[in-house]
């Protein structure tokens, strides 16, 4: 049994070393290969000074060399930092410099676009493009470099289960993102979990939607390695036009496929999708959203033949509830539950009255405990003791349990229901976004003097974000002069797309923005 | 059609237009090149491929089908001109 990551890889390279492990943008890469080059890469790190629980950024579109990244990191000790691709510039520097991360996996492009206060704070960039340019701010390895370490040798680090793997970064309230930490231990009960219950094989093909900074990525990439199966990462030329990814899932003998439901929402209603096409999936997952009742009767009878899961969990415990779809309920079923938790890990609903919810119908906030949960998150230790508390139930030892913020019901079929959040957090696309981030982005404009930022509900993408804004002149600002200026400093799926001027906005009787009259104002 | 009408813009600048106001701008994109990428600087996103065509097909009388919603047709806005002009021959 596996402790550390790389030694799902090690298993596997040794009874699969000519089999696929991963293809992306037309090209694959066996196990073999993989095992050897992230050796390579391991030593590169090392010797430019990774050591252990040093944090390393992966900062490039999706590639075969995102997979060789992640397990160079973690063979070297280190802790990888996914990167998004796509977010500003502005907030891939500040996770920089909030993870104190010192060398970065990423090329050119990405690179020149950080800045100098940025580079200036990195002792190295390794480039995944071969062109060699030249630039300032720290030293630079092409990764034609590899080719200089040995491809069977690897650093010499000791590390536990209970080290940090990876930190992956989530929206926050404070108008910054936190970076969540996950040990070994976290990663590898999911995906032991995982490999047991959805019976993944060296015959599988797994796809990769998620962006790598998402935690569903996890599943994709260390499922496949586990089991000595091929993953295919869905890149963004896939990714956007349905019928092209609905060809790729016939093409590439897709057999489990793990993605937030609006995706699987936009096939079924833009791929013309047909059962013989897709006759070689057999499990589908999904998470990160409500997956609406009326699409998901839809996919259920497209699918027959495909088992259908509902996952649950936020990033700090990956999953740690899940159900599985039982078609012949679905017509009478109003609602989709988040189910029961998984086999190795806990979770309990606790009242107003601080009391584990036992009784079918009662409702409370749900708590988490067991392997899967996180230490909490990087160098935020007041936001830490907030989420991560001690088990108070727990009488004989110590132990921590992480708090959702979710509230659920339980049901008399034994399973848990969502029915909100105790704050303000939302999703869209399955992102999760903190609306105060968003408002702390638009209050930062000189120009603006209140925000609010609305969850719209919709079908496909779960939520659409609109903003309701005073500013300090009587004039109002161009919607797109504050989109733009947004742009800078959060994820574009953040942005609001609709922005509405107030002269004043409505207040509580304590002074704080009235989102009930204010929803009324404004109808969405 | 090369020949553009003096009342209306020209399709391309229509199909420029709709995307500056209504795809990248709300990504804080002030600004493309007709032969750029859309999909690779992120102006177009999963739910902006089906307002634009929408848009296509209210504005030019087309129609586009499930399967020409492809990388290749709406790749650029020089793409995304072709495919329209391809399709009002018709």
């Amino acid at each position: 049994m596996a402790y550390i990551l790389q030694q799902l890889l090690t298993k596997s390279a040794a009874l699969y070393p000519e089999k696929t492990a991963v293809w992306a943008r037309g090209r694959s890469i066996t196990y073999r290969e993989l095992d050897q080059r992230s050796n390579q890469l391991a030593q590169l790190l090392h010797q430019h000074g990774v050591r252990k629980g040093d944090r390393v950024g992966i900062y490039f579109p999706k590639a075969i060399e995102s997979v060789i990244s992640m397990f160079a990191v973690i063979k070297a000790g280190g802790v990888y930092v996914p990167l998004d691709p796509a977010a500003p510039a502005d907030r891939v520097s500040y996770i920089i410099g909030n993870c104190g991360i010192r060398v970065l996996i990423t090329n050119d492009e990405k690179r020149r676009g950080l800045g100098e206060a940025t580079l200036s704070t990195l002792d190295l960039a390794v480039l995944t493009d071969l062109e060699l340019k030249s630039g300032n701010g720290g030293k630079i390895a092409p990764w034609s470099m590899l080719s200089q370490y040995s491809a069977t040798d690897k650093p010499a680090v000791s590390l536990t289960e209970t080290d940090l793997a990876y930190i992956l970064y989530t929206s926050g309230s404070t108008g910054r993102p936190k970076g969540v930490m996950l040990s070994h231990q976290n990663a590898l009960t999911f995906v032991e979990w995982c490999a047991a219950t959805f019976h993944i094989t060296s015959e599988d093909h797994l796809s990769n939607h998620a962006p790598l900074h998402f935690d569903l990525s996890v599943f994709d990439v260390y499922n496949t390695i586990e089991a000595g199966a091929t993953v295919y990462l869905v890149t963004e030329d896939i990714a956007l036009f349905p019928v092209t990814l609905a060809n790729f899932i016939e093409s590439k003998g897709i057999t489990v496929w793990y993605s937030v439901p609006s995706q699987l929402i936009l096939l079924l209603l833009h791929a013309n999708l047909k059962r013989e096409k897709l006759a070689k999936l057999r499990t589908v997952l999904f998470a990160g959203e409500v997956f609406p009742m009326k699409y998901l009767r839809q996919l259920s009878e497209l699918l027959p033949h495909v088992d259908l899961y509902n996952l649950y969990g936020p990033t700090e415990t990956n999953v740690c509830t899940y159900y599985k779809v039982e078609p012949n309920r679905l017509d009478s079923m109003d609602k989709l539950p988040i189910g029961i938790a998984c086999e190795n890990t806990e979770v309990f609903a606790i009242n107003d009255q601080d009391q584990i919810v036992t009784a079918p119908g009662e409702s409370g906030e749900l708590y988490v405990r067991g392997p899967a949960v996180t230490y909490g998150y990087w160098a935020d230790a007041e936001k830490t003791a907030k989420m991560v508390v001690p088990n108070r139930f727990q009488k004989n030892f110590q132990e921590n349990m992480y708090r959702t913020g979710d509230l659920v019901t339980l049901a008399e079929d034994g399973n848990y229901y969502f029915m909100g959040r105790r704050d303000s957090m939302i999703k869209s696309r399955g992102y999760r976004i903190e609306l105060g981030e968003i408002e702390s982005a638009l209050l930062s404009h000189p120009g603006v003097k209140e925000a609010a930022a609305l969850a719209v509900p919709d079908d496909v993408v779960g939520n659409r974000i609109k903003a309701v804004v005073s500013t300090h002149e009587a004039k109002p600002l161009p919607s797109s002069e504050l989109q733009t200026f947004c742009a800078a400093k959060i994820p574009k799926y953040m942005i609001p797309e609709l922005i509405e001027f107030m002269e004043d906005l409505p207040k509580t009787s304590t002074g704080k923005i009235d989102r009930v009259r204010l929803a009324q104002a404004v109808p969405v | 059609m090369t020949t553009a009408n003096n009342t209306q813009p020209a399709i391309k600048d229509q199909i420029r237009e709709f995307i500056q106001e209504n795809l990248a701008s709300v990504k804080g994109i002030t600004s493309f090149r007709d032969d750029e990428s859309l999909m690779e600087n992120g102006v177009i996103d999963s739910l902006g491929i089906f307002r634009l065509v929408t848009f296509l097909e209210e504005s030019f009388g087309v129609r586009i089908g499930d399967e020409e919603i492809n990388p290749e047709n709406l790749k650029t806005v020089d793409t995304i001109e072709q495919l329209v002009l391809a399709k009002s021959k018709k």
